[in-house]
């Protein structure tokens, strides 16, 4: 691999504050993608009035679909998505391997709500963030010539996140039914694997140069696809429908899951763009936190148990914040950013991507003279069709029969639409979104 | 803007994909999770 030289990519060095820039957005990003993503998980708590697992992680992933098709066409248009791919159509294999990734893990996690609950699943399927880690270095040049110190911050880091996410566990132990728990933890585990190697692909489109808005919409089939496989061959299709018309008061609760998810995973593919995924998965798994805060106190779980578990669960849970805390603050300098170029240059080779079009994507900026995105009747279509659905399932909605408290839950949403203002501006800002 | 290397065959990119270990790893990854998936339900 030959250094990369100021002609390959000439603008990189134009504007010295641009990466620095870039490099704050990626982390504001993490975090608000942290707090959707927490927020996401909290619907799942349906669990326990007997849907099927398989259920549930099916209409999750269809609120999902209708987001992740109409955000995109809302903010920049579908004829966005129509340039990436014509730049980078072999993007869509990996969108749509990433899609069949997420909609396992989506469907273990259920399994481990279930069986070891909302906060203590969590952290354990937060250990993606050392996969990413892993990946991030081995495959695109992530923390090479960082430095000592930021190395440290990383991987001490992410140590310091499992010390907290093993605290949890021990506290996993003194909790919920023995018979189920061991497949609870293997379920929440696997799903940290599935989603560690899911930012492989992600990595990958953004180191291309593709939009993440783009990339999220290819990324929607495969795991509908998946998921829609996965349900009809565990239940088959007639008890599938049954199950799906007897949950039908709550299907707009887990859809609403399934869209908030997309939020936050809208960030967190901004996050994996600008700081790369060594930096980005453990940034927005501070989501751990927001689950947290919404198991306790919306859901009142842990309540009755001894103050030794509170103070297990709420130490670990600060062990892993301190950890994110690291990472957050070993942004990459300029030699480990030139590194990226490298991995992206490797990729346009590769692949054939025009040179002009990664620079400038890896910037946040369109090419010179490419066509601004613009939203057409289809677009509006789309929102509109999105929005149909999501307001007929409301209108069969009912507020599930659990003990819920609805001041802290105000709380909590009232925070995540600051961030969504705060990230969203600073995105359109900077980026416009590119 | 268009790449003057593209191959404008889509085999051509196919092979690309198949030769890469950014594709078999993740692929690798899912066989596992469907597996685990099995074995919990």
């Amino acid at each position: 691999m030959l250094p990369v030289s100021s002609s390959q990519f000439p603008a990189a060095i134009q504007d010295a504050s641009r990466p620095r820039k870039l490099q704050l957005l990626g982390i504001l990003s993490g975090f608000a993608a942290g707090a959707w993503l927490g927020a996401a998980e909290a619907p799942t708590k349906l669990v326990s009035i007997g849907i099927s697992p398989m259920v549930i992680s099916l209409i999750m992933v269809i609120g999902v679909f209708l987001a992740r098709w109409s955000l995109p066409a809302l903010i920049l248009g579908t004829s966005s998505v129509r340039a990436d791919v014509r730049q980078a159509p072999h993007l869509i294999i990996w969108a749509l391997l990433a899609g069949c990734l997420w909609a396992v893990a989506n469907t273990l996690t259920i399994f481990a709500i279930r069986d070891i609950g909302l906060s203590i699943a969590f952290p354990l399927w937060n250990s993606n963030s050392l996969l990413g880690i892993l990946w991030g270095f081995l495959f695109f040049n992530e923390l090479h010539q960082a430095g000592w110190r930021r190395r440290v911050g990383v991987l001490g880091g992410a140590l310091v996140m499992c010390l907290g996410a093993t605290l949890l566990a021990v506290a996993s132990s003194a909790r919920g039914p023995a018979a189920h728990s061991l497949h609870g933890v293997w379920a929440a585990l696997g799903a940290g694997i599935l989603w560690g190697t899911m930012y492989i692909p992600y990595r990958k489109a953004y180191l291309t140069g593709m939009n993440p808005l783009s990339f999220v919409t290819f990324f929607s089939f495969g795991e509908l696809g998946t998921m829609t496989v996965l349900s009809v061959s565990s239940l088959g299709l007639a008890p599938l429908w049954q199950e799906l018309l007897s949950a039908r008061s709550v299907i707009f609760w887990l859809m609403l899951g399934g869209f908030v998810w997309v939020i936050g995973d809208v960030f967190q593919q901004y996050a994996a763009k600008y700081v790369g995924i060594s930096r980005g998965i453990p940034l927005s798994n501070s989501n751990q936190l927001w689950g947290l805060l919404w198991g306790i106190l919306v859901f009142g779980e842990l309540h009755g148990r001894s103050s030794s578990i509170y103070l297990e669960v709420i130490g670990g849970s600060l062990l892993m914040m301190l950890g994110v805390g690291a990472i957050a603050f070993s942004s990459a300098t300029g030699r480990e950013q030139i590194r990226w170029r490298e991995a992206a240059i490797r990729e346009s080779d590769r692949y054939g991507v025009a040179t002009d079009f990664v620079e400038a994507r890896m910037d946040g900026r369109q090419v010179l003279g490419e066509a601004k995105p613009s939203r057409s009747g289809l677009d509006w279509l789309l929102v509109v069709a999105a929005t149909g659905v999501f307001v007929t399932f409301a209108a069969m909605a009912r507020v599930p029969q659990m003990s819920l408290h609805w001041g802290p839950a105000a709380v909590l949403t009232a925070l995540l639409f600051l961030f969504l203002v705060i990230c969203g501006l600073t995105l359109w800002r900077t980026t416009r979104f590119n | 803007m268009n790449a003057p290397g593209r191959d404008p065959h889509p085999r051509g990119w196919w092979a690309m994909v198949l030769s890469d270990i950014h594709f078999w790893v993740p692929l690798a990854v899912l066989m596992g999770g469907l597996l685990l998936l099995r074995f919990i339900r």
